[in-house]
């Protein structure tokens, strides 16, 4: 037998049970424990198979193969008094070594000199047996444990701890036996528990390999694919012929994890609610039910549904029956909210705006309105525009805002289309809250663009005027996200608009009484944070991100422009060679102070200082002219080109030659250069790889 | 089929037996079931305890002239407090359940995250609505603050809404049509009232004089707590948060003045839940209200 056959693989499985989590924290704790404990088995030295994370409503759990039984032995360095303390003139030990070698257990005679940076000392080494597998795990499971952070956690008992829910029990299987482990009161055993109402109470698990199988029996599918494969199959299964559910990828990862036993069901409601908006009764299936909505192949909704429930089947047809009983009475709801919000008109409404608070201190969205307006009004004459920035916000006053607040925006782009506004007006209001999230579509039309900027820089330059500024994870008002959702819209529509044009314009609204300071600079700052985000997240590498942020943004547009251009050419050889270049240029740049006036031609005298000048001043039109155009790879082109030129330069002329006046003379050249470049980028920024 | 009452007297039977004290509902003005001294006051401090009462809730935002088949001015809630809360508290309510005669193994439930919070009474907790078939049927909150103090022990607080659960079991699509007893529905018993409380919060109420009310409240409520009478100075807290509640429901709270009025309630609460604790601790004294 060979020795690595020997050596014994373990298996370790951990169930954490408790009371029902909440849907979409589960992934991101389960991924917390499970890198947990992987990171503590490294630090442990303990090596490890695959670790198979599992999770259900009620438990978190992990299988981990291929465990050794021990620690490796680890070799520690003890170290003792210096060399020169250690042993006498004669080189005979001291009374502090042969204290020191008595305290450790060692012969003087086995002590050894080591080197250490702080000179040569008298140490042993000493073997450190490996802890065995069961000690290291129970020394890790409660730090993994207290590891695990959540959104929101709790209380439920005297020690304080806090957890997302209260702890109920723990199943920890060392190859089969359990694992003795104590944490928060409860005791670890070899049970765990079935579904609620369908299962076993209490499972005894004697084998590591029959957990999944047991549970499973038990109506508990504990396995998270399994249970999104039984959700789509199921999905296909109870679909009426012909239709099929509206695509809902963040709906149906909840599903996936609010069920310990997930089965569809399609129920159906009465026709007449088809005269409801789409976009009405999608909100009352997702948002209150959590019911996907059915659609034809036009994406036309129709009077069905489709709910995961957490059982086994629905024989009777009984729970069919209360889910339809309960969509029933909330789109009755929404019917009497859509004919009760249509008998006033918008325009009746925005005085209404007086009473809704955007902020204590900002004012109310009566006030909101009015910066709106005069904020587009700085972008736009069109008039659509105005009436669109006057009524984007008078939804807020409807009933079925008040109800379903994800639908604003959306229900007021409804009312104004009822009210027989033109399509430009009400698609602006309909789309001024996109795009909610990086994923989400910026508005589609160029009116619905305008507002979006318009109501998210309003709200950011608010925000930052009275203080309220996002720091490391509190940002109670999403300030990073709707300025990702002002940078997105001003890329997808290539606006030009430079930012700090945009940023004074929503100033300008905020009166000095109503500001606790002047923000524009940090309002610029946090923009150009989020700038850097999502060009990072289209993949532009960081340092021709630093590169072309290290010079003034103007238009995101043509900043994302110069940075694509960048990235394009910065491995090309020229290039790189003439960056180089420009850091010395810079460094030089840095430490004179240049009298800035033309380069003189007479005061050129060495022929390579004259070749630059000729070089520089043959592109510099082309440059320009190419700039101005927008056509950065071009200009970048033209300028690497410079490179044999400038590195001549560099070898043959001394710059800063004791001369004054021929020295002044070349830095105005080294300057005239740089300023080509420094209207795309500084590219001093870019890292040459090698 | 089981009547209105009768589920009432079900569920309040199955808490008696577990060993709650049953209450009567309060007799001020409350929106919820929360408002109850026997919960607010009996959740701070350490003594256990453990209650259940049925509490009519008005809410005058949800009047609806009793035309609306879920929406009523005033709903009943039972409410029950255990304190500290018991490691099988979940196990403990389903089986309430079961006794009412639902078959859970035939049916859908399930605890979806719903965290309860009640900012006027500086109270909050962590919990679930529970849903039955899709349908809200109670609210399941660990308590962590009221009044603005941490709270330890933990207790568990369930607030059975008795409309939904009724009409689940009498399988009824109005609340309206559920029958009260043998005779009478919920509708013939309750309707005028429905329609008379929504016409006097939407249209009657008179909004100068609930003003002067609500100063008048509050100003006794802090000459109470002056005076060292703890509960009655909550009675008038509450009368002043059923008055803002009237003046809101009439339109009559502009912006400025709601952020105000509601921290105004707000610093009631915590002033009467901080001389409470520190009253009992230093009579330590055992329960006694």
């Amino acid at each position: 037998m060979s020795k690595s056959e020997k050596k014994k693989k373990n298996k370790f499985l951990f169930e954490l049970g408790l009371e029902e989590i909440p849907a979409d924290m589960i992934s991101p704790a389960l991924g917390q424990m499970c890198q947990g404990f992987e990171k503590r088995l490294e630090e442990a030295c303990i090596d490890y198979g695959s670790i198979r994370p599992f999770a259900s409503p009620r438990r978190l759990a992990f299988l981990v193969e291929d465990l050794p039984d021990h620690q490796p032995e680890r070799e520690e360095v003890v170290l003792g008094p210096s060399q020169s303390v250690a042993y006498d003139e004669q080189k005979k030990p001291t009374r502090a070594v042969e204290g020191f070698a008595r305290k450790g257990g060692v012969a003087v005679a086995d002590l050894e000199l080591m080197e250490t940076p702080k000179g040569n000392y008298v140490g042993y080494r000493k073997k450190i047996p490996g802890k065995s597998l069961s000690e290291v795990l129970q020394e890790v499971l409660p730090q993994v444990l207290t590891s695990i952070s959540w959104p929101k956690n709790m209380y439920w008992r005297e020690s304080r701890f806090r957890f997302i829910r209260p702890l109920r029990w723990y199943l920890a299987l060392l190859n089969d036996e359990v694992l003795p482990f104590e944490f928060e009161g409860l005791k670890a055993g070899n049970t765990t528990r079935g579904h609620r109402f369908l299962g076993a109470p209490d499972i005894q698990v004697l084998q590591v390999d029959d957990y999944l199988d047991q549970l499973r029996q038990n109506y508990v599918l504990a396995d998270i694919e399994e249970r999104r494969a039984k959700i789509a199959a199921e999905i296909e299964e109870v679909t009426p012929k012909g239709l099929h559910i509206s695509s809902d990828p963040h709906l149906l990862e909840t599903v996936v994890h609010l069920n310990e036993y997930p089965t569809l069901i399609c129920g159906s409601f009465s026709e007449e609610f088809l005269k409801l908006p789409q976009e009405v009764l999608t909100t009352v299936m997702r948002h209150h039910q959590k019911y996907f909505s059915v659609v034809n192949e036009e994406e036309e909704i129709q009077s069905y549904f489709l709910t995961v429930i957490n059982t086994s089947g629905d024989p009777e047809g009984k729970i069919q029956k209360g889910h339809e009983k309960v969509l029933r009475a909330r789109l009755e709801d929404s019917a009497f909210f859509w004919k009760a919000d249509r008998k006033r008109r918008l325009e009746e409404r925005v005085e209404d705006l007086d009473l809704i608070l955007f902020q204590e201190k900002l004012g109310t969205y009566r006030a909101k309105t009015e910066r709106l307006r005069t904020f587009c009004s700085g972008l736009s004459e069109d008039p659509h525009l105005d009436t669109a920035a006057l009524l984007c916000k008078t939804d807020l006053t409807s009933d079925m805002v008040r109800e379903f607040a994800g639908l604003q925006g959306v229900m007021g782009g409804l009312y104004a289309r009822e009210d027989g506004y033109p399509e430009e007006v009400w698609k602006a209001i309909y789309e001024h809250y996109q795009p909610v999230s990086l994923e989400d579509a910026s508005p589609s039309t160029p009116l619905g663009a305008l507002l979006s900027i318009a109501d998210k820089l309003d709200t950011v330059v608010g925000c930052f005027a009275i203080d309220i500024v996002p720091t490391g994870s509190s940002d109670p008002f999403a300030l990073r996200r709707q300025a990702q959702g002002l940078v997105k819209v001003l890329l997808d529509h290539q606006l030009d608009y430079s930012l700090s044009h945009l940023v004074e314009l929503a100033e300008k609204n905020f009166p000095a009484e109503t500001k606790d300071k002047e923000v524009r600079e940090q309002v610029l700052n946090f923009l150009k944070g989020r700038v850097r985000y999502i060009f990072q997240e289209k993949g532009i590498p960081y340092d021709v991100l630093n590169a072309v942020l290290a010079v003034e943004i103007h238009g995101v547009y043509d900043a994302y422009q110069r940075a694509q251009s960048l990235a394009g050419i910065r491995t090309d050889k020229d290039f790189e060679a003439l960056a180089m270049a420009y850091k010395r240029t810079k460094n030089i740049l840095s430490k004179q102070s240049i009298e800035l006036s033309a380069v003189s031609q007479e005061s050129l005298i060495d022929p390579e200082e004259r070749a630059l000048f000729r070089a520089y001043s043959e592109i510099k039109p082309k440059v320009d002219n190419n700039l101005e155009n927008g056509d950065y790879v071009a200009a970048l082109k033209q300028i690497a080109g410079l490179r044999k030129t400038v590195d001549q330069f560099f070898d043959k002329v001394l710059v800063m030659t004791e001369e004054k006046k021929l020295r002044q003379n070349r830095l105005r050249l080294l300057h005239d250069i740089s300023q080509l470049f420094l209207r795309i980028a500084d590219i001093s920024e870019i890292v040459q790889e090698n | 089929m089981k009547t209105f009452q009768e589920i009432t007297h079900n569920l309040l039977e199955y808490w008696m037996h577990y060993g709650c004290i049953i209450q009567q509902p309060y007799d001020v003005e409350v929106g919820a079931g929360t408002m109850h001294p026997e919960t607010f006051f009996r959740v701070l401090g350490s003594q256990p305890y453990k209650v259940a009462y049925v509490q009519p809730s008005r809410r005058p935002t949800d009047g609806r002239y009793g035309e609306n088949p879920n929406r009523v001015y005033r709903h009943y809630q039972l409410q029950v407090i255990l304190k500290p809360s018991p490691d099988d508290v979940q196990d403990i309510y389903l089986e309430s359940l079961r006794k009412l005669g639902i078959p859970l193994e035939q049916h859908d439930l399930r605890f979806e995250e719903d965290n309860w919070e009640a900012p006027t009474l500086g109270a909050w907790g962590i919990g679930w609505q529970v849903l039955l078939d899709g349908m809200e049927i109670t609210q399941f909150t660990y308590f962590q603050q009221t009044g603005g103090l941490d709270l330890m022990p933990i207790s568990a607080e369930l607030t059975y809404g008795l409309e939904r659960i009724a009409t689940f079991l009498a399988d009824k699509e109005s609340v309206f049509d559920l029958p009260w007893n043998r005779e009478l529905t919920y509708g013939q018993v309750k309707q005028r009232e429905e329609f008379e409380f929504s016409k006097y919060s939407f249209e009657v109420a008179d909004t100068g004089l609930l003003f002067e009310l609500f100063d008048l409240y509050e100003k006794e409520s802090l000459r109470c707590l002056e005076e060292d009478c703890v509960l009655p100075a909550y009675d008038y807290c509450l009368k002043c948060s059923h008055t803002f509640n009237l003046l809101d429901s009439r339109g009559a709270i502009s912006v400025t003045q709601r952020v105000g009025i509601i921290g105004r309630v707000r610093s009631l609460a915590l002033k009467i839940a901080k001389q409470y604790v520190q009253e009992r601790e230093e009579k330590e004294e055992q329960i006694s209200v």
